[in-house]
Parts: C-alpha cells; structure tokens; sequence
C-alpha cells in the first residue's frame, strides 16, 4: 500500500520545502564529501587509497577498523536485545528505572565511559587489581570493545524495545492457537519480525564503533584504527590529503554497510498500517529464560551503575584510587575560569542547532513519507549522511571546505564559516555540523512514525481544500509531535556530547566542553575529566528537561527507533 | 555585620573610588614615553596604552608605547592551567581581551598551516621550539624582536628573532615507586634502562607526530646514537615496551600515577606536577645526557592584531609573567628571563647532564623523520 498522496503535480510548498532541503544537505553535507574525494586524490591521499590492499600496514588499520566494528555490533546488538526483550516481555519490580538506566549511556560524554573503566578495570583498576589482583591490560582493542559496547548498546535497545512493543500481540495468540510453544512462537514469531531491528541496531553500531574518534585515542594503546590514523594525518603529519586519503577508506565501508542494510530492511520490514497495536504481548513465564534474562540485565546494569558511581565519585576525591581524600577542587579549578567559556558557548550553540535539525528531520521525513514519489529513498539516504558518514570524516570534510569562502567560477557562494578567522569566531560550522549530526535521528523516527498513520487523514485535510504548507503544519506536525519531542531531546543531548567531527573546528571563540574534556583525559587528569563529564550531565539532565516542558503537549512515551552517533 | 557599620564601609569605599578615579585621569595625561623604569622587560599599560621598559643606549627607560584594541587571539601549546593564567595576566593587565586554545606543537602547527590564508592566531606560545623552526620554514611565523630578548642568553633566542624561548625544559623518566617496586627495578638512570624486559608493556610516552616532548625524545636518540636511523632502532627496540603512545606530552603521567604502567618519558616538570597533585611518582634522568626543550613564542604571520601580539610576547618575556609559571599554574620549567625567580621545584641543571641539542637541525629533519617514526615504529607494531 502506498502512502503517498496521489495525484500528479507537486504543491508549490512541496516544491519549496524540497529545494530547500537539498541546498541545505548539499552545504552541509554533500560538498565536504566532495572535497574528501577531490583531496584523496592527491599524491599522498591517492598513495594510500591505492595501496588499502597492498600495503601492509594500511590492510592493518582497515582490519583493525572492521573487526572493532564487526565485534561491537555484534556483542551491542545481542546486548540491546535482551535488555529490550526483558524490559518488553518480563514482569518485574523495577522496569521504570532499569529503561532510565539503560539509556543513560546516550547522553553519556566521551571518556566518561573509558577513564572510568580504567579506572575500575585497568592494570591497576580498583576491581581487578584491587579485589582479584588482576592486572588486564585494557588498552586496545579488549579495551575498546567493551567500552564501545557499553556506549553504544542503548542505540539497539531502543530500536528493538520500539519495535518488540509495536510487534502486534495477536501474532503470537495466532502462533499460540496453532499449537506453538512459546519457544517456536519465539524462533518462528518475534525473532524473524525483529529483523529489520536487528540488521538496523547493527549497522548503526558498527558506524558508530568504526566512526568513534574519543575512545582510540585514549585507550586504543597500539591498536590504529582509520579514524585514529585520519587524525594523525592531520595533526602529525600535516598532510590533508592524507587524511582525506583515510577518510574515504572510513567513508566506504560506513555507506556500503548503511545501503546493504536500508535495500535488505526495506524488504522485511512489516509496517503495520493500521496504527498502534492492541492488547497485551505474552509475557515470559519459564522460570530458566527469566532467571537468565534478569540476571543479564542486572549485571549490565549493576555495571552502568557502577562507572557512573565512579565519576561521579571521582570528580570528587582527589585521585580516585590513589588518594581518595574528598576535595572540590576539580569543580573549583573548572569553574574558577578554566571552562566557564567553553559551559557557555557549548550550550548556546547546541540550544541554536537543537530545533533546527528537529525540523529539518522532520520535513525531510514527511517529504519522504509523503510528498516525493520518485527518488523518495534517495532523499531519505541524503538526509540519513549526516549519521552515516563518521564524525572524523564530517570534521575534516568542513575543515577543508569551509576554512575558506566556497566559491565557483570565483563568485563566493558560501562564506568561510570555519576557523578562528569566520564569521563569529568559526561557530557557524560547529552549529552545522551539529544540525547534520542530529537531524537524523528526527528524520528516522518521523518516518517511523508517518509509516504507522493512514494519509487518507491528509488526503482528507486536502480535499477540503488545505495547501500543503497549512496541511503540514495543522494536520501532520501534531501527529509526529511525538517523534519531533524526541528528537528535539535527543539533538540537544547529543549534540552537547559530539566530539570527533568538532575537534576539528574548535577556535579561540568556540571552546567547546568535549574538547576540554579530551585535552584533560590526555594530560591524565582524570579528576577534571570526571568533574566535567558531571558538569555536562547535569546540563543535559536541566535543559533536556526544560525543552521537554516547553514542548510537550501530548503525553509521548520517547521509545521511538533512534539513531546516534558521536 | 551591624547596618551601621555597613553604612560606614560603604562610604569609605566609595570615598577610595573617588579618589583612585581622581587619580586616574592624572596618569591618563602622562605618556611614559622616555621615563626612567625600574625593571628590564617590565610591561606596563597606562591609559589604554602598553609599554615595555628596555635599556637605551645603558639606562632603563619606556619606549614606544603601542594602543592596543581589538582582541589577541593565542594559540597555547603548554598546559591549559598555564595558558589560562597566562593570558588572564595579559588581559588584566593591558586590556585586551585575550582568548586561546590549547593544542599539542603538532597539532597547533597544522592549523597555522591550515589557516595561513586568512590566520586566525596572532601569537604562537609553547611547545619546544623546533616546532617554531618548522613553523618558519613552513613560512607560518614571522620575526619580532622583542627590546627584552637583549636580558636573554643567545641559546635561549632565534638570531633572525622568528622564536624566542621563554621556557626550558628537559626530559625526564617519571616512574610509579610502588610499580617500581613490585617489578623490583630502580628507576631508569640511562636510556638502555628503559629497554629492561621487566618494562614490556609497562612503559607510556607521547607519539612524536603529535607532541614536541615525544620528538624532543626522538631527536635526543638522533644526538646520542649519531644517525637516524640509529635511533629509529632504538625507538624500535624501546616500542617493544610501550604499552600505548598518548596524544600529548604530558599525558603519560595520568596513567602513570594509577600505576597503568612503571615508567615514562616526559618533560620532568610535567612529573614534578603530577608528583605536586598526589602521585606516588619520582623523577630521574639519563646518565648518557637528555634532550631538553626551548619553550618558543613567535608571532604569527600576518596577525590580525599584530600590537597586541608583539605585547604579548614582551610580556611573556618578562618575569612578572615568567613567575606565573611555578605560582600559579604548577609549571615547574626553567625560566628564561634572568630576573625570573628561581622555585626549588625547578630541576637543577648542575645535577643533569644534557646533550648537545640544537633545535635548528631537530625542526629542520622534524617531518621526515615523524613519518618514519610512524611507519616503521608505531604502525609497524600495531601490524602485528
């Protein structure tokens, strides 16, 4: 069934609003990626790319990247599922806070996760060494596995809670009254249906753990990885080229692995038209897969517990492990000057970007949905890039690209946005990076959300004779509010915790409080990384909260398909 | 605090307002152009106007003052605590709103790089000064020579003045006593020490390409062992050791404090900090001789506020601003400025042997030899 509207011609609004989106993904994504491409073709860039197969230490970083991937996506997918399939399908005391304490991990600021598990599980960590008197060496790739893991599990635990509560009760009755255990109502019912789920959940980790910038760079030890090679190019090596060189190596297999996935979900997906299911999904009774489920889920979130614990406390003990006298000097030397400016205009300009990308996604989302016939799924990729293409690549893309006015045939048509010498001190790049960063999510699930509603409910606002536009606003954005609340939420968090692609932008003017947290990770302050990593939380958890009440209108549960992306 | 005595506060304070605002305009009048001044390399700021105090033809006097405005954009290379002491000083004192970023020498020289068209730094501060000759033949800085660099020893100065040192330090091992003691070794008082197999994976520094401490180590080998590749061998051996490489230079002495690893090579003033903040750490150097850093500041090329620029580096030369350092921003460097004071946290170079390190030949080798370092060190081991 299509849920397009019929009917011949586009609406001038349509027309517009399309236009629209295309100039802004052409600046703000598709220009960058261009200029990769034109860079990576010079000497050094071409030198590497040529040789990805040849050489030997090139194939080593690429397999370095893809196993990392491979093995993150893996664990996180199965992860997410039984977390989600627990939170769905078993009775418990207890679910509200165990949902709350599963997602935290989205908001959860670079290095909190990987100084803290240093902290807890390194050579001289207060659990293995301190208890077991066991010194694992943490740094490369163990290491990144599990703090990867723990980072990005949350993506496909939401995906697949979504999904596992939209899956319609009355397939399993009908398994049920055909004989079926509730085994092979398992096996044969919910895993297949869960699939698109699952193939999501695992594309979007294994873009998320090759893409990750933050945590090779302080605990990937002597393990390279593409985006911690693309980095060097630049800051060690000097070479853009370079850098572009290993950028389109990052870039490929992220985008071949996003389209297999998007070509192979589309054709298992099963949408349900007819809108939200109706009465109660089964519910786990044996006593061996609840007893194994629960204990999974307690011991995961016994351990997300535990490394908050540890940075909450560490941002308030002078070394935590070493000398764990109770201080408040960390918050006195950040706030004592050290990050006030970087507090300020890290929030501000993530409050500017938070309700643009929500309504960016959102219109690229409807015009997916329900405007454009022909192209429609490749609008929907352009829109997706933004989370497709790993932040390193965005960062130096921009870095290439708008350290200087865009021009063609000499007639700039995009002015020099980033570097200390743009337009407000290089914020302008921060800002967009920040839109395309987190427009997708939106754009995801606002799709998700205009699949399950009937357009005939348009259609109807049509044929009384609304234009596009006053459709638009009056009949669908109420209908996605709910998608647009989360994913209002969700830019703003994210957008505060984005690292790898602003590292690259960063000015005088534009300190932002990943960065601050990077640089003290890497002089090993873990005090200050700790006190910051609280710093920001707390910034999330206030204004999150704030933008929730000024939006919400409608009581939204916000377990809708999300995507992230750091 | 009763009300009245409230009140009577209030006016005393008001009447020292008054009277600091009656003074002010008197000053405002003076041009201190040709006055007599006390301290060699002293910066002062009267009115809107900034002066340095240098010795004309053997007297002490204030010269050209220069109206500053606008606003210094730094591009910082020690540790943030210093940069954000540093340029705190600069804007109390002279006006101008002073903002920095703090990134490693490697790092910092790229972005000049990157922005030499349309720069976005006005003055470059920090980081061992081959960086600054590789700036220069990359042709990111430009001379200025401050009157104050006449008080400084000619090693400690560029003789064209495209760098000046305001800083110096040397490298040092920095290694975790309670590791030390559970491997049962010294600590390392010789580079060949640092290969002990006791050490395998116990032993952090910073990667070269990134950070001028770690290249200080690799030229240091060049200086030692007498060729490249010679030290390539060396840094090959001694990467057998090393657990992971950090983004900085400082940045080994985190991990070396939780005891993640033994021992590591740093800036020993970067040790003596850690050591200041808890860490059961001790520093020792090479018997063979180590190589030791200048902290340069140049001037940006084509700076936006090249005034403020030039006033700044004649402030960091001072000692007023060289004092910082050890005061306030736990940094434990050698000061250039001979009226600096000299803090007993400092290392004491009669005790410390140095190698002959000439920054000129160390800036000049510097991008090939990085990526040497790169492809047959650092990446080669993570192929395996």
């Amino acid at each position: 069934m299509s849920t397009k509207a019929r009917g011949g011609k586009y609406d001038i609004f349509t027309k517009l609003a399309l236009v629209l989106v295309l100039i802004i993904v052409g600046f703000l994504i598709v220009l960058p990626l261009l200029n990769i491409l034109v860079y990576s073709s010079q000497p050094s860039g071409s030198a590497i790319v040529k040789g990805s197969f040849s050489d030997i230490v090139t194939r080593n970083i690429i397999w370095n990247t893809v196993k990392l991937g491979l093995t993150v996506a893996a664990l996180g997918t199965l992860l997410g599922f039984i977390m989600a399939y627990t939170q769905a399908r078993v009775e418990f005391r207890g679910k509200k806070i165990l949902h709350i304490i599963n997602l935290v991990p989205i908001i959860s600021p670079p290095f909190a996760f990987a100084t803290a598990i240093i902290v807890l599980f390194g050579r001289s960590g207060m659990i293995t060494r301190g208890i077991f008197d066991w010194r694992p060496t943490l740094y490369g790739y163990p290491g990144l596995v599990l703090v990867l893991t723990l980072s990005f599990f949350p993506i496909a635990y939401m995906n697949l809670l979504g999904m596992l509560r939209s899956l319609d009760p009355a397939l399993d009755e009908a398994g049920a009254s055909l004989g079926a255990n509730k085994w092979r109502i398992f096996r044969t019912v919910t895993l297949p249906l869960l699939i698109p789920g699952f193939a999501g959940s695992f594309l979007l980790l294994f873009i998320e753990s090759i893409a990750d910038l933050a945590n090779p760079l302080i605990i990937g030890g002597s393990y390279t990885v593409l985006a911690s090679r693309a980095y060097m190019a630049i800051n060690g090596d000097y070479d853009i080229s370079l850098a572009a060189g290993y950028s389109l190596l990052l870039l490929l297999p992220a985008l071949l692995v996003f389209l297999i996935q998007r070509y192979w979900a589309q054709k298992k997906s099963v949408i349900s038209v007819t809108g939200k299911p109706s009465g109660r999904p089964t519910v786990v009774t044996s006593k061996v897969a609840r007893t194994f489920l629960l204990t999974v889920t307690g011991l995961l979130t016994g351990l997300i517990l535990l490394i908050y614990a540890t940075v909450v406390l560490g941002a308030f003990v002078q070394i935590i492990g070493v000398n764990n006298e109770f201080t408040l000097s960390h918050f006195q030397y950040l706030l004592g000057g050290f990050a006030n400016g970087a507090i300020k205009t890290t929030t501000t300009l993530a409050l500017i970007a938070t309700p643009l990308s929500g309504i960016f996604g959102m219109l690229i989302a409807w015009l997916v949905v329900r405007k454009v016939r022909r192209g429609s799924e490749a609008l929907d990729f352009l829109g997706m890039l933004g989370i497709a293409v790993p932040g390193t690549v965005i960062g130096i893309g921009y870095a290439i690209t708008y350290n200087d006015p865009v021009k063609i045939a000499g007639v700039t048509v995009f002015p020099q946005v980033a570097g200390g010498a743009a337009l407000i001190g290089g914020s302008i790049a921060i800002i967009m990076v920040y839109i395309i960063r987190s427009s997708p999510a939106g754009q995801r699930s606002g799709i998700a959300m205009l699949q399950q509603i009937d357009p005939a409910i348009e259609e109807a606002s049509a044929s009384l004779g609304a234009a596009g536009g006053k459709t638009f606003r009056l009949v669908t954005l109420p209908l996605i509010s709910g998608a647009f609340l989360s994913g209002l939420m969700y830019a703003f968090a994210h957008s505060m915790t984005t690292l790898s692609p602003i590292i690259f932008l960063v000015t005088p003017d534009t300190s932002i409080l990943t960065q601050k947290i990077l640089a003290e990770a890497d002089q090993g302050r873990y005090g200050n990384v700790f006190a910051l990593c609280c710093i920001l939380i707390m910034l999330i958890m206030i204004i999150g909260g704030l933008i929730n009440l000024l939006v919400r209108r409608t009581q939204v549960s916000i377990d809708r398909p999300m995507v992230t992306g750091r | 605090m009763k009300r009245s005595k409230l009140i009577a506060f209030g006016a005393l304070s008001a009447l020292v307002l008054s009277l600091l605002s009656a003074v002010a305009p008197a000053q405002a009048a003076r041009d201190l152009k040709g006055s007599v001044c006390a301290q060699e390399g002293q910066v002062r700021t009267i009115s809107g106007v900034t002066y340095t105090c240098e010795r004309v033809s053997g007297a002490l006097q204030y010269a050209q003052g220069r109206k500053l405005s606008g606003t210094l954009n730094v591009l910082c290379t020690p540790q943030e605590l210093w940069c954000v002491e540093m340029t705190k000083a600069f804007q109390a004192k002279t006006g101008v709103t002073t903002k920095f970023i703090r990134l490693s020498s490697g790092e910092a020289l790229t972005r000049l790089v990157a922005s030499k068209n349309n720069p976005e730094f006005d003055v470059w501060t920090g980081g061992p000064n081959d960086s600054h000759i590789s700036g220069r033949i990359q042709g990111v800085i430009e001379a200025y020579k401050s009157p104050t660099r006449n008080m400084l020893k000619s090693q400690f100065k560029d003789a064209d003045g495209f760098w000046t040192g305001i800083y110096m330090g040397a490298l040092g091992f920095c290694s975790n006593t309670n590791e030390l003691k559970r491997l049962g070794v010294k600590a390392p008082t010789s580079w060949n020490d640092l290969l002990n197999a006791k050490f395998k994976g116990n032993f952090m520094m910073a990667h070269p390409g990134t950070s001028g401490t770690a290249y200080t180590a690799l030229w240091s080998q060049v200086l030692r062992l007498g060729s490249e590749d010679a030290a390539i061998n060396y840094m090959k051996e001694l990467n057998k050791n090393v657990l992971s490489y950090t983004r900085s230079g400082a940045g080994p002495t985190g991990p070396l404090g939780r005891g993640e690893v033994a021992t590591g090579l740093v800036f020993s003033h970067d040790c003596t900090a850690a050591i200041l903040r808890g860490n059961p750490l001790v520093v020792s150097f090479p018997k063979e001789g180590t190589g030791f850093e200048i902290g340069g500041i140049a001037l940006v090329k084509g700076a936006k506020n090249p005034d403020a620029a030039k006033a700044y580096i004649d402030f960091a030369l001072s000692a007023e601003a060289q004092n910082i350092g050890p005061a306030k921003a736990e940094s434990f460097q050698i000061l250039t400025n001979p009226n600096a004071k000299y803090d007993r946290r400092m290392i004491n170079l009669k005790k410390v042997t140095l190698l002959n390190y000439e920054a000129e030949a160390a800036g000049t080798a510097s991008v090939k030899l990085k990526a040497r370092f790169d492809k047959e060190v650092a990446l080669a081991s993570s192929a395996k």
